[in-house]
């Protein structure tokens, strides 16, 4: 029997040699949002039977891709989060437990454009999803506090939101004192300061780094204002480097230094009040 | 004496056909009796209902009236399973065990002990014949060899009844003669063999009684040679070599001379030919005997003409 | 009664051989072949997808040999008729269904075990090296004894659905036994639904059948307790009890219902 499968050998070999040749031409382009599978959390929950934990993480990963792949994105790529928040959505309806999820979205679905949407309305929907999922839970409590006091700059109902958490079972003992100083400082660069060095002991890799960052941002801002203040005493200092090692640029609009746009640390956090 | 199978008008209908089903008569009022010790010849044309019979009494389907029993108990005790054997037509086990795992497991459902089915299921497999094929799963097997280990699991509790459905099927001149052999062996033990067949030969080897049924009734009963169906209607000798002159002198005696080939000759006698003296002269004029069969009606022909002869009214 | 453990040992053999257990092989591959890939792409959460994974493919595998050997435990006995020199022996037509089932419970009993012992054994090492504050702030452990709850319950579930297959195999073909017990199952996952159906259709009518449903069909959802399990939740003893004589009424009405199909019937 070696006709046939000479010639079933041929035929994988040609099947082989055209699927490398077509796929220069990729598959027409369909205006999709891509690879979500369902829209509707609840239609994904009921379609995922009892397989709604791997599901779930099905959502997360993809999550994870998408925000990875258009914040690392090069210049040319117009970024486009869109897809963030129904993915985290997604997966929390189906695992309501999924903590992590939850603070994920928490921390940069609030990021202003181009670090990630600028959308902190869907962190908190997000946050207040997980809460009504486990009402005592103080991480979340935690982090809508962070999305008011950060992104929304509403001090009072960031104090509330740490103050609620303070009281919730297992909260760290620091929560009462950031939400009195939260209340007392408002937008205080000090304030912010004692949120984020907390912050950078979280047992998350990923919200460590993004405090670590904060903070060296809050430096740069120090530094940034201690240059001015000396030159507008006719002290003209030679322009640092910023804490991540880049130097500073001159900023000709106010006179001072600013972060360069080649610094990691940039762009900054744009309406922090100086000290008082 | 209690019969050791006795049925009393046992029918069954099948309903058939889809839309309106309509009831098909497979077995009509069957009523027989087997007394122990018997070896009963159940014979019929295929699709007589022979089967049907056996099923019944196996409780693999039910009658739609009339009664049975077997050892004077009515079917559906499970009880009298213990001292019974069956061998289905063409039968068929599972896949996967092996002839020895299949003996065994049905020991196990008689109750017997693990030392006791270990004796039993060797010496069942050794009387049938099957060697060292029994540790082979059954799907490996030949259609002769499954029905041997038929033969065998039909055997394995000692019964005191057994029932056959075609035991000769499947199986080539050599296994037939072993099974016949082995029915009469089970005669002698005293125990009561109720076989199916539709061969006519069988049962003259072997049967004490017969029922001759056909399309699902009791065309005749009783012993061989109260039945004139199987009163010898001529001979038919198979002859080679017949030198030329001598088959002159055959073809003055016999009704018909056919030549089969070569030098081979089939000689049919009439009942009185005396054959066994032909085949004398014609060995001794230097031919070869090749076979000698009586010539019987067929079983259909049987029935056919026993309905006749009783006119159309009488089983209606 | 002794009738029942030979019919059960023969299914389990049956299976044996017939390689069921080859399933484990590809349960074992997509287990450690995730946990290897898995680690570049989910910030952390290796352990917690492992589990998930896990109980996922383990509740899936066994539903297809619920399925798939339940089909044919009694329809390949009749169409090849090797019922027949069986019925004739001293056993009764409800210990032959309750042998069956009860093969194919064991079958799936090894199944199960073998797939939990797998699990914890990718969770070891998956575990191993991974700083131990880390491991603590984590929802639950590593090797978690949890686990064997959720698969305690995927064993109830999949003994109902066996229940359920082995009733439609007493007189459907395979093929339609398979229709309809995936069917129930996807229904009874469902369930849950059926009781909130007021909330999305205004017919009264629809709304009284669909609770009548949901009383009656069995609720799957229920005995799906992999999400609390991975998140640390605590499972009630009083819960998985009572799921259990959920399961065990369900079993039980299937298995006198197939007797009492399989009881009178003709084997043509």
């Amino acid at each position: 029997m070696r006709g046939p499968a000479a010639a079933a050998a041929l035929c994988l070999a040609a099947a082989v040699a055209l699927h490398a040749a077509i796929d220069r031409w990729p598959a027409p382009a369909v205006d999709t949002p891509g690879l979500l599978y369902v829209r509707s959390p609840e239609a994904a929950r009921r379609a995922a039977l009892s397989y709604r934990g791997i599901a779930a993480d099905v959502y997360w990963i993809r999550a994870l891709q998408h925000f990875g792949s258009e914040r690392l994105a090069g210049p040319g790529h117009v970024k486009d989060y869109s897809l963030l928040y129904p993915l985290l959505d997604l997966a929390t309806t189906l695992d309501p437990y999924f903590s992590i999820a939850y603070r994920f979205g928490s921390i940069f679905l609030g990021e202003p454009y181009p670090g990630g949407p600028g959308r902190p309305d869907l962190a908190i929907a997000l946050l207040k999803k997980g809460l009504a999922a486990q009402p005592a839970k103080w991480q979340y409590m935690q982090d809508l506090g962070f999305v008011y006091y950060w992104h929304l700059h509403d001090y009072h109902a960031a104090a509330e939101a740490f103050q609620r958490a303070s009281e919730m079972p297992g909260a760290p003992n620091w929560m009462r004192p950031l939400a009195a100083v939260t209340l007392a400082e408002g937008g205080h660069r000090n304030a912010s300061r004692a949120l984020w060095t907390e912050l950078a002991k979280s047992e998350e890799p990923w919200l460590r780094d993004s405090a670590v960052l904060r903070l060296a941002q809050l430096d740069a801002m120090d530094t940034m204002e201690a240059w001015k203040r000396a030159k507008d005493q006719g002290l003209n200092l030679p322009i640092p480097n910023d804490p991540s090692g880049t130097p500073f640029v001159l900023n000709p609009a106010t006179g001072g230094i600013i972060v360069s746009p080649q610094s990691k640390l940039y762009p900054l956090p744009g309406q922090l009040e100086p000290p008082r | 004496m209690t019969a050791a199978i006795r049925t009393r008008e046992l029918s069954k209908d099948y309903l058939v056909g889809f839309w309106r089903p309509r009831p098909y008569r497979a077995l009509d009022r069957l009523s027989i009796d087997v007394a122990p010790g018997d070896v009963f010849g159940f014979l019929g044309p295929n699709g007589a209902g022979k089967t049907t019979t056996l099923k019944l009494l196996m409780q693999l389907v039910f009658p739609t009236s009339g009664e049975a029993e077997i050892l004077g108990r009515p079917l559906g005790d499970v009880s009298i399973r213990r001292r019974i054997g069956y061998l289905p037509e063409n039968p068929y086990f599972y896949d996967h065990l092996t002839a020895e795992e299949l003996l065994d497991y049905y020991g196990r459902l008689f109750g017997q002990s693990a030392a006791d089915r270990r004796q039993r299921v060797g010496k069942t497999l050794d009387r049938l014949g099957i060697g060292a094929e029994r540790r082979l799963p059954l799907r490996k097997f030949s259609k002769g060899m499954l029905q041997r280990v038929g033969l065998a699991q039909a055997l394995l509790n000692d019964p005191e009844v057994v029932f056959l459905d075609e035991p000769m099927s499947g199986l080539d001149p050599l296994g037939r003669r072993d099974v016949r052999a082995l029915i009469l062996e089970l005669r002698d033990q005293g125990r009561t063999i109720f076989f199916s067949s539709h061969i006519l030969s069988d049962a003259e080897a072997l049967c004490t009684r017969v029922a001759i049924v056909a399309k699902g009734r009791l065309a005749a009963s009783g012993t061989l040679t109260d039945l004139k169906e199987f009163a010898i209607q001529g001979w038919e000798l198979v002859m080679a070599g017949v030198p030329p002159e001598a088959l002159e002198r055959v073809r003055a005696r016999a009704r018909r001379v056919v030549t089969i080939g070569g030098d081979r000759y089939a000689i049919d006698l009439p009942p009185d030919g005396r054959p066994e003296e032909l085949l004398r002269e014609l060995t001794a004029a230097g031919a070869t005997p090749v076979s000698l069969n009586p010539v019987r009606e067929t079983l259909e022909d049987v029935f056919v003409r026993r309905v006749a002869e009783m006119g159309e009214g009488a089983r209606s | 009664m002794n009738a029942i453990g030979p019919v059960a040992a023969a299914v389990f053999r049956e299976s044996v051989r017939d390689k069921v257990f080859y399933n484990l092989v590809l349960f074992g591959v997509l287990l450690v072949g995730a946990s290897i890939v898995i680690g570049q792409l989910t910030a952390g959460q290796d352990v917690k997808i492992i589990k998930d994974l896990g109980l996922a493919a383990t509740s899936l595998f066994g539903l297809f040999i619920a399925i798939f050997i339940g089909i044919n435990l009694v329809s390949k006995e009749v169409e090849r008729r090797s019922v027949y020199p069986l019925l004739a022996k001293p056993i009764t037509r409800p210990q032959f269904i309750a042998g069956k089932y009860a093969g194919l419970l064991l079958t799936l009993l090894v199944n199960l075990a073998v797939m939990t012992v797998a699990l914890y054994t990718v969770l070891y090492f998956l575990a191993r090296g991974i700083p131990a504050p880390i491991q603590g702030a984590w929802d639950a452990p590593a090797l978690d004894p949890a686990l064997l709850k959720a698969v305690a319950m995927i064993f109830l579930e999949l003994a109902v659905v066996t229940a359920v297959a082995l009733f439609f195999s007493t007189y459907s073909s395979p093929m339609l036994s398979a229709i309809f017990t995936l069917g129930v199952y996807v229904v009874g996952q469902f369930n849950a639904e059926l009781k909130r159906f007021d909330a999305i259709v205004d017919s009264p009518a629809a709304i009284a059948v669909a609770k009548a449903c949901y009383y009656v069909l069995p609720d799957f959802s229920r005995f799906d307790v992999k999400l609390a399990v991975v998140h640390g939740v605590p499972v009630p003893g009083a819960f998985m009890a009572a799921s259990a004589a959920y399961a065990a009424a369900y079993v039980a009405a299937l298995l006198f219902g197939a007797m009492v199909i399989f009881a009178r019937r003709d084997f043509k």
